[in-house]
């Protein structure tokens, strides 16, 4: 079973498993193509991958490792007639740089902190230093997954060497005030890695944005779970503060004055719609519109940085088509214009990918594409072959750009990145009544010329974390190294060897640092290729998913301009087989079934009627359908509380 | 009776009839390939268990098997797995021991794990020895039956031995947990005021 080959005809090729290509996969099996989707890679979602803790560092391993071009095979003989060879870039991995581990829990779990060492001057060189540490932490974790739960003797003698490039561990442990918090140590977090899904990429999902209509839309929506952000918070004079943002938030403020609350209520109320005032304002900062609206120093902190996420110099259509944005968002599931999906962000593009195959789409991980194969006279891609040398002929060939060779692109301009910090810490940033939120922090420059950094704080109930710790995700453009822009954020909110009186801040156990290329600058089309070839970009700068949404839809519009763009696929309750046999098997299931039967002629329809009736007629039932059906779950008990969720919002 | 969503995956090898099992279950049918046009995302049947209503929402592999490129998401908040295997190769029966590792490493921890020794109606040409499988299956708490999709033995009885598996709810708020699938939201109807 293990070298079954693969067909050798498809309509369309896909390598690459990220949100755009996976979208992409879904929305052409979804209309009967033949779709063939690969990636280099063991696992899916690429740069948008949610990994354990031990994954995790397997991960960073692989990244220092790195930098043994694999051979590049000749596969001229295959060529036919006509025929030239395009060669993929073997290794598409030059988007992770500037890879930084810190370890500051302590190894083993009943040790006593003896205070031996104590802050150190934090230098330049430190962050060389640190870097090797890496290296032992993951041949520490490769071994002990390969022999599960192996001798402890050998561990104890990795950890230790571990310790040794990384004195400010003790002092982490060191200042600790409260005595009754166990402390988690290394050996823990390895111990529950399997509870950790840690997101490369940090974004949110708006409420109203495309990705969140497109999983309705497809249905896709199905395959996962999602939870509210459930407050907004920001950082300002040192401390961290709730923003509020909800017609509820904004009258149960404590911060706020009353001759605060009704200001922001009025200007909430008024920047909805847009006025001769505001258009006055145009091409001129929104810092000056929102001064000029004498909202005061909290305000004006709150509805820039926080509600607009906009900087100072950032015109004012754009900073009020963002606050719309927001406001538009609130309320359709929670408090916040957010969503987070349980168990991270990459479980989004493995639904895409479950809906394409689904509908046939055949997937094979650790299997990439050498080279296309390119028809001189047409130049388009008719082939591609392998990496085990089998020629796969289809019409359109979708790829991550990763796997294109610079030289085939045309922008020149260098690629961007972003930096991002991974932290795992012991308390959530503003302890709150509830020990499970999930917290959008947004963070202003700290220092002129600063980057904004963007962070999440996710609890374990998003299944992002194990019980007693919180994952927090930093995000920035990138000035400099994923740790000269984020470690000072890092340093000022959060307890580390290096940081001054934070008694009171979430202690950091373990940390991240790398830099991403940015996905943003690239469009479909900015390369040489053939034109049946489609760049997919990694992930953008943007907190939300419309870049990656928007990328897929443009691709498939453009192969298949007549079709529609992943329609909904059809209710598992709603397929019915062709044959008489259709009664339930055991008497108890009549009565529980009638319930559901009452649907099935509109289910037949949809499963058997045409594409295109679909689309008309097939849209409208299944609205008024869907109604009965939230009718019918009131009474199921699981589905209340939902219902409830959007009715206290939707006032 | 409260109605219970039990997330049930199929695992096994491309071929051992994970799919007709499903099928012979929720439709009573056999010899009905689940068509990929028709874009079964999962199946669903509801059976009653003691004072609850188990609604099993039956995901298949869709074929992401055939590679051994599963994805990890297929296995979340599952109640249950059945693990397949045909009892007329004994590959199949072999590689059961991957998947079990497989389910440890990417299931929750508390799943329900069966497994299931399909055609046993091809009894004659049989190359698992029940013995052998029941005493692996023992051996790691997990149920076994042996089924036949195509003549409708044991279909039933699997999915009432996963059933009764099924620890009964203990605390309803941490079930729910919070998280919640987004559905269509009719404009009108949200307001579903007195």
């Amino acid at each position: 079973m293990a070298a079954e080959e693969l067909p050798s005809e498809f309509d369309v090729v896909i390598l690459g498993t990220g949100l755009a290509e996976s979208v992409v996969a879904a929305a052409f099996s979804r209309v009967g193509q033949r779709v063939l989707h690969l990636d280099r890679r063991s696992y899916y979602a690429g740069n948008w991958a949610s990994f354990t803790f031990n994954a995790l560092l397997t991960w960073i391993q692989e990244h220092h490792e790195e930098s043994q071009p694999e051979e590049v095979q000749d596969w001229s003989s295959l060529l036919e007639e006509g025929e030239e060879l395009i060669y993929l870039s073997t290794r598409g991995s030059s988007s992770i740089t500037n890879l930084q581990v810190f370890c500051y829990a302590s190894e083993e779990d009943e040790e006593e902190e003896a205070p031996n060492t104590t802050e150190e001057d934090q230098g330049g060189d430190d962050e060389v230093k640190e870097t090797p540490e890496t290296e032992s932490a993951d041949s520490n974790e490769e071994e002990k997954k390969q022999k599960a739960g192996g001798t402890p003797a050998e561990e104890e003698e990795e950890q230790a060497s571990q310790t040794e490039g990384e004195e400010p561990t003790t002092s982490a442990g060191q200042s600790q005030s409260e005595p009754t918090r166990k402390k988690i140590s290394f050996a823990q977090l390895v111990k529950e890695g399997r509870r950790f899904n840690i997101d490369l990429v940090s974004k949110l999902m708006y409420s109203r944005g495309s990705l969140v209509d497109l999983l309705i839309k497809s249905n896709v929506s199905r395959y996962a779970e999602f939870k509210n952000v459930t407050r907004i918070l920001t950082y300002r004079d040192g401390k961290v503060e709730q923003v509020p943002c909800s017609r509820a938030d904004v009258f149960a403020s404590r911060q706020l004055s009353v001759v605060e609350k009704r200001k922001l209520m009025r200007f909430l109320t008024s920047c909805v719609e847009e006025t001769e005032e505001q258009r006055a304002y145009n091409g001129r900062p929104y810092l000056e519109f929102l001064c000029d609206q004498k909202l005061g120093d909290n305000l004006q902190h709150f509805l820039l940085h926080s509600i607009a996420m906009v900087t100072e110099d950032t015109p004012t259509e754009e900073g009020l088509a963002s606050t719309r944005h927001f406001l538009r968002c609130l309320g359709r599931y929670g408090n916040t214009p957010f969503l987070f999906p349980v168990y991270g962000l990459g479980e989004i593009p493995q639904c895409f990918c479950r809906m394409c195959a689904v509908f046939g789409g055949i997937y094979c991980l650790r299997h990439s594409v050498s080279c296309l194969l390119l028809d001189k006279d047409t130049n388009r891609c008719k082939a591609v072959i392998d990496s085990r040398g089998q020629r796969i002929s289809c019409s359109h060939f979708v790829v991550e750009d990763g796997f294109i060779g610079a030289d085939w692109k045309r922008e020149a301009t260098p690629t961007r990145y972003l930096s991002r910090a991974v932290l795992i810490t012991d308390s959530s940033i503003l302890p709150s009544d509830s020990d499970q939120q999930v917290s959008m922090v947004t963070v202003p420059p700290i220092a002129a010329g600063c980057p904004a950094v963007k962070m999440v704080e996710l609890c374990p109930s998003t299944m992002t974390c194990m019980p007693g710790t919180y994952l927090v995700h930093l995000t920035c453009q990138s000035a400099g190294s994923a740790y000269q822009d984020l470690s000072p954020v890092v340093t000022r909110m959060f307890r580390t060897p290096e940081s001054h009186d934070q008694e009171s801040s979430p202690t950091v156990l373990w940390c991240l640092y790398f830099n991403m290329a940015d996905g943003s600058g690239l469009e479909g089309e900015g390369h040489d290729l053939p034109n049946n070839v489609f760049l997919c970009s990694g992930p953008d700068a943007g907190l939300g998913h419309e870049h990656a949404v928007r990328q897929a839809q443009a691709i498939f519009q453009k192969i298949l301009p007549e079709e529609e763009f992943c329609p909904p696929a059809p209710n598992p309750e709603d397929i019915v087989y062709d044959g008489d046999n259709n009664s339930p098997s055991t008497p108890g299931d009549g009565e529980t079934l009638e319930g559901e039967e009452e649907e099935t002629p509109e289910g037949e329809e949809k499963v058997e009627g045409e594409e295109k009736e679909e689309k008309v007629e097939g849209e409208v039932a299944k609205e008024e359908k869907v109604e009965g059906e939230v009718e019918k779950e009131e009474k199921v008990e699981g589905e209340v509380e939902k219902e409830e969720q959007s009715l206290q919002t939707e006032e | 009776m409260a109605i219970r969503e039990l997330k049930v995956c199929l695992l096994g090898d491309t071929g051992v009839g994970k799919s007709s099992i499903v099928c012979r279950f929720v439709q009573d049918h056999f010899d009905h390939n689940i068509s990929p046009t028709i874009g079964a995302s999962f199946l669903t049947k509801t059976v009653p268990s003691g004072n609850e209503l188990h609604k099993f929402l039956i995901w298949d592999t869709a074929g992401q098997e055939r590679f051994h490129s599963l994805a990890p998401m297929y296995y979340r908040g599952s109640a249950a797995a059945v693990i397949v295997y045909d009892i007329t190769k004994l590959d199949s029966f072999q590689t059961l021991k991957k998947w079990v590792k497989e389910l440890k490493e990417h299931g929750p921890e508390d799943i329900v794990v069966a497994i299931a020794g399909n055609k046993n109606d091809l009894g004659d040409i049989r190359e698992v020895p029940m013995k052998e499988a029941k005493e692996f299956a023992e051996s790691i708490a997990a149920v076994f039956i042996e089924t036949s999709a195509r003549n409708a033995v044991n279909v039933e009885e699997l999915f009432q031995k996963i059933s009764k598996q099924i620890p009964p709810l203990e605390n309803p708020e941490v079930e729910s947990n919070e998280s919640f699938k987004l559905t269509r939201q009719p404009a009108a109807s949200a307001r579903r005021c007195c």
